[in-house]
């Protein structure tokens, strides 16, 4: 139960060690309001054309659906790594099974290849 | 409020960090010694009985500030040894042989003015490097540095350690869509794209290793790994710790991957906006990352704090020195011994030398004298203490993981965006798969139940 605290705690820790130097900075740094200018986007130095939030081509949706897929396999897949050498388990078992879940994963993977979503457009 | 803020205006630097430090820590020591006046004894009390929590503080500071000589040297390294690649001199002008010059740009990066473009959202614009950072750092947390240094051991170490860093996607994509830019939203759209691709492989290349160990803890990882070299995980998992390896300079966005700051692309990707120590957190969780990174190889695959050798337990040295038992020898040992040293250690050069003043020679030995003591005082202490032998061995190793990641940006090109993203998938996660399913498949042939 420790562990968790410690990740929480290191996380406030961090957090506050990046805010104090953030704000040491802050204190140091000179700081002046410039002209209309200075707030402008950098885009090569020509002024922006078009809206930067307008519409956008995302060409690799499917790829964020492909990795939730196999990020969630991830999981399981250590857990069966894990036991996989522990005493009282069939290993063959585990093995042929962890061979049909892969295999369905695959599935998925091959067909999402043949429509040519891996390719980048 | 005018005149207090003019006053502010004028001073030079050294007087606002002295104007500000000097009462911010005059208000603490003052606080910490009415604490421990009126406080003492229940506070040492309650220390005592929970000492979990001393070992949280000191972890936690030590691995918060341990990260930053780490970064300054990586980004040391990667300026002179990119330069010396490209037959340039490099820094050489601050520190010896340039060595300071990247302290020296962190303290610039500090004074710089920190801005926020007029379209930007303020709030996420500020988090984003707070998110990247945090991922980052959060990993380290898990390494082992050496026997019984290390921030702390979890049973789910390793899966603790991808779950966080991948995180840093996120802080990307929030500096690239609050930025405002068109450059900013690219760069962390790609890096979204390219991050989560290469966690697939990432993650599957260590299954067969977790087979092997049984374990996440990177603790228990390292120790199974101890004895000689050729007992180290990458000899059982040379293609596992391959995918690793690519997947890894990929998650560090580091070149040949380096699309999310393709600086002749879209200028600095997601970080074009950013100024001041906004953006200096982000190439600060940059190089952290490039350590962690490669403290993550070390400790997995080239057996972490492991020394390549294992001697025979009758070789080892076990020195027990008791400087109390010479008494007032001792005292006459401490006068005498190193002014008898440096003469002894001088007085070659002087007769040899007859062109070389006697003061010359006097230096030399004094400096002799001191490598030799360093040298035996090094050598002491690993023989004594095994963390210091763990930590140097696990800091060299890591260390040449890092030059290895320099010499990459020094000498390969930056890779199209569709090979990058068909890499990951078509040949990395089938590579990936078949290390997993040949591991197995070895274990179910060798160890039959």
């Amino acid at each position: 139960m420790t562990n968790i605290w410690y990740i929480v705690g290191f996380m406030v820790a961090g957090v506050s060690f990046v805010f104090l130097t953030i704000g040491a900075a802050w204190l140091i740094s000179h700081r002046n309001r410039g002209d209309v200018h200075k707030g402008l986007p950098y885009e090569s130095g020509i002024d922006t054309y078009g809206d930067t939030h307008g519409r956008f081509g995302l060409s690799f949706y499917i790829y964020a659906l492909l990795f939730v897929a196999f990020d969630i396999e991830v999981i399981f897949i250590y857990l069966w790594a894990i036991i996989f050498r522990a005493a009282g388990v069939d290993i063959g078992s585990l093995f042929v099974s962890m061979l049909v879940f892969v295999g369905i994963l695959l599935l998925g993977l091959a067909y999402a290849w043949r429509k040519g979503v891996l390719t980048w457009r | 409020m005018t005149a207090m803020t003019r006053t502010w205006g004028r001073m030079t630097l050294a007087g606002k960090v002295l104007f500000t430090v000097v009462p911010i820590l005059l208000v603490l020591t003052l606080g910490l010694i009415v604490l421990v006046v009126v406080a003492g004894k229940p506070i040492v009390d309650f220390l005592a009985a929970n000492l979990w929590l001393v070992r949280f503080v000191v972890a936690a500071t030590a691995v918060l500030l341990v990260s930053v000589p780490f970064a300054f040297l990586i980004m040391y390294m990667e300026m002179k040894i990119i330069a010396l690649m490209n037959l340039r001199i490099g820094p050489d002008r601050v520190g010896p042989y340039g060595s300071l010059l990247s302290v020296v740009h962190g303290l610039k990066v500090l004074m710089k003015e920190d801005f926020s473009p007029t379209g930007a959202d303020r709030l996420v614009f500020t988090l984003a490097p707070i998110a990247v950072f945090m991922a980052t750092i959060m990993g380290m947390l898990v390494l082992p540095f050496a026997p019984g240094l290390f921030g702390a051991d979890m049973e789910i170490g390793l899966l603790y350690f991808f779950g966080v860093t991948g995180l840093s996607v996120v802080g990307l994509l929030m500096a690239g869509w609050s930025s405002f830019n068109k450059y900013s939203l690219l760069g962390g759209l790609r890096s979204a794209a390219q991050v989560i691709s290469y966690e697939i492989p990432l993650t599957l290349s260590v299954v067969g290793l977790l087979l092997l160990a049984g374990t996440m803890s990177l603790n228990t990882i390292v120790l199974n790994q101890a004895g000689w070299f050729t007992d180290w995980y990458v000899f059982q998992q040379p293609l596992g710790a391959l995918i690793f390896f690519i997947a890894a300079t990929a998650e560090a966005n580091r070149t040949p991957f380096d699309l999310t700051e393709a600086d002749s692309e879209i200028v600095a990707g997601f970080a074009t906006e950013y100024s001041g120590m906004r953006f200096g957190f982000f190439f600060f969780a940059e190089y952290v990352n490039v350590f962690v990174v490669s403290g993550l190889i070390v400790t997995l695959f080239f057996g972490g704090w492991n020394a390549p050798f294992a001697w025979p337990e009758a070789w080892a040295v076990h020195l027990t020195i008791d400087p109390g038992s010479l008494g007032i020898g001792l005292l006459f040992a401490l006068l005498i011994v190193p002014p008898v040293l440096i003469l002894a250690l001088a007085a070659p050069f002087f007769l040899l030398r007859s062109s070389m003043p006697w003061w010359q020679a006097l230096i030399i030995g004094f400096v002799l004298f001191n490598l030799l003591i360093g040298a035996a005082v090094t050598g002491l202490a690993y023989v004594s203490w095994p963390w210091v032998a763990g930590l140097a061995w696990f800091l060299m190793k890591s260390y040449a993981f890092v030059f290895l990641f320099v010499w990459m940006r020094g000498t390969l090109p930056r890779v199209r965006i569709d090979q990058l993203m068909g890499f990951a998938w078509k040949w990395l996660l089938p590579a990936a798969l078949l290390n997993l399913f040949v591991t197995a498949a070895a274990l179910v042939v060798v160890h039959p139940k």
